[in-house]
């Protein structure tokens, strides 16, 4: 992600920290999400996802640091305009109808003109819902209309924490179209997911949180970098097969996994690395090509990551 | 503010609990006409009599019961001295908020307006109108009452009417906004309830009453809500008449601002 050059993120937060009781959910979280992107932030349960993704949204105080929206501080009212918010479940009024809930939340925002609330409804197939009382949705329209609340006044920033939960395929997939359709109308996505294979069909930026610290944050180009193909031989002595893999292969990249295995990137020809190892006497348990997803890359770095030789 | 409460008014008007506590706080005004014509009105006592309601002993001293009652003073006796409409008004404010809460809409609230005391401040004006709908609306179906059972009490003087309807207003809208703090405190229907009934039915204030009393101390309750709903003037004679009033902005001021400050200070 660029960080050299002066601009305005969509989202910044600066030391952002909360701390419950004794326990700090969320550390010094510096965060950036550049206008125009859908950043996944990804990070297992109780990472603090949700707790930084409420902070941003001004729902809950932070402890101790910033959050900028537009280059604004979060408090003010015009920011807070610009901004659509879903977190965790949709907040829904289960009595009334969809359009009885959006009508409130255009209410809430002043908002006098109906056909602002018959765009949001048609923009997430809601349209036709007429007076069915929202407690008789399925959970994928409840979600739908989560989204829709979150819609409503056209923000730049939309939050949505966990928004393809309980959906089934084809409303992840039409969450997915949604997503895909606000983000070419310039809109800029802030979406936390566990599912990581949806999010890595929409997202143009990550953020990795663990233990309430961002641990990295990455664009869609420097991850498919990262995630090429490559090499890897389980073999019985590192130690002697790494200098011997050195010395054969000098424009490669080579990395120790672990005691047994090492990842050899940019590899054109595998065959000859065998030899290599063969005619060392280095004993070879298993050896394949291998590429890494969204998922692996993931559970790679939330094991503290590994190290590049 | 005012969006906030035009939010709240479009809820309001399509809540089914609101019909429901008006429609109960009217049934129990008929049961109240009905009994007292049976036990008060000739015709009534005959009937009475028949089913063995009213024994022929008891007749002369029930006549007496509407002795010196004007229809004040039965609206007074029925619905707000002992605090049934506190109650109800209680459950119908805690429903109201608690729905925020439990839906998780005021995510969706909070998400927009960064001051949280004009969340609390539509809350306890909408409670102000729902209050003022249901007093006046009260009021005029016990004249309605009263004017079907043929004036079984004598009608009071409007001006008398207009005054103990306004301290009532302030009075039962500042309890209006003791419920709208306890819900915002705890977000929990049950303690809301709890609160509806303990405080509304004076349940509270009278243990409390009889705790200070102990010290001779119980004369400071007279400045709660639930006690000066029963000491309350019925009409204007001096300046001391206006005391309910202080009491009302008083606790009304009182438990707002200690609901903003609480919800200021939550995480949502």
């Amino acid at each position: 992600m660029d960080t050299g050059k002066q601009r305005t993120f969509a989202v910044e937060t600066v030391r952002l920290t909360k701390t419950y009781g004794g326990k700090t959910a969320v550390n010094q979280l510096q965060m950036q999400v550049q206008e125009g992107a859908i950043y996944g932030f990804i990070g297992k349960n109780g990472a603090g996802k949700s707790t930084a993704l409420k902070m941003i949204g001004g729902l809950v105080h932070p402890t101790k640091g910033e959050v900028r929206v537009f280059g604004k501080p979060v408090s003010q009212g015009v920011i807070r305009r610009r901004m659509g918010v879903l977190i965790e479940a949709a907040g829904l009024y289960q009595n009334m109808t969809a359009r009885q809930n959006v009508m409130m939340k255009a209410r809430c925002m002043g908002l006098s003109d109906e056909r602002s609330v018959d765009q949001v409804l048609a923009l997430t197939g809601l349209s036709d819902t007429g007076k069915k009382k929202v407690r008789n949705f399925s959970m994928g329209m409840k979600q739908r209309l989560g989204a829709a609340l979150a819609l409503v006044g056209n923000p730049d920033l939309l939050i949505l924490d966990e928004p393809i939960n309980g959906l089934d395929p084809e409303g992840i997939c039409q969450m997915r179209q949604l997503m895909l359709q606000l983000r070419d109308q310039g809109k800029t996505i802030l979406i936390s997911s566990h599912i990581l294979g949806e999010l890595s069909k929409i997202s143009t930026h990550y953020g990795i949180i663990k233990d309430g610290e961002l641990i990295e944050q990455i664009s869609q180009e420097e991850l498919n970098e990262k995630c090429q193909d490559y090499f890897q031989v389980e073999v019985e002595n590192v130690q002697r097969a790494l200098p011997a893999i050195q010395e054969a292969y000098t424009d490669v990249q080579i990395e120790v996994f672990d005691s047994r295995t090492i990842r050899v990137y940019g590899l054109k020809e595998t065959a000859g690395l065998n030899g290599v190892l063969a005619k060392k006497q280095i004993p070879v348990y298993a050896c394949g090509v291998h590429s890494m997803d969204l998922e692996e890359y993931f559970f790679d770095r939330m094991e503290g990551g590994s190290r590049h030789v | 503010m005012f969006n906030l409460l035009r939010m709240d008014l479009y809820r309001l008007r399509r809540s089914r609990s609101v019909y429901v506590c008006f429609g109960l706080l009217l049934a129990a005004s008929v049961v109240v006409f009905v009994m007292l014509w049976l036990l008060a009105v000739p015709q009534g006592q005959e009937n009475a009599l028949r089913i063995g309601m009213l024994t022929e002993d008891g007749v002369e001293t029930s006549r007496s019961i509407l002795d010196g009652v004007d229809v004040l003073e039965l609206f007074r006796q029925t619905a707000l001295d002992g605090g049934m409409y506190n109650v109800t008004m209680g459950i119908c404010i805690m429903l109201f908020v608690c729905a925020d809460y439990q839906g998780g809409f005021i995510k969706n609230i909070m998400a927009f307006h960064e001051n949280r005391y004009l969340y609390v401040g539509s809350k306890v004006v909408t409670a102000g109108i729902l209050n003022a709908v249901f007093l006046a609306g009260h009021f005029a179906f016990t004249l309605l009452l009263n004017w079907m059972f043929k004036d079984m009490v004598p009608w009071t003087d409007i001006r008398d009417v207009m005054f103990y309807l306004a301290w009532a207003w302030l009075l039962t809208t500042a309890f209006g906004a003791l419920e709208i703090f306890v819900c915002i405190c705890t977000r929990s229907a049950a303690a809301g309830s709890l609160a509806a009934v303990l405080l509304g039915s004076g349940m509270v204030v009278m243990v409390l009453y009889g705790l200070l009393n102990m010290f001779h101390a119980g004369g400071w309750l007279n400045y709660t809500i639930y006690l000066s709903f029963s000491t309350g003037p019925s009409r204007y004679t001096s300046v001391q008449d206006l005391r309910t009033f202080a009491v009302g902005a008083g606790f009304l001021i009182l438990y707002t601002a200690a609901a903003g400050i609480v919800l200021k200070k939550q995480d949502i």
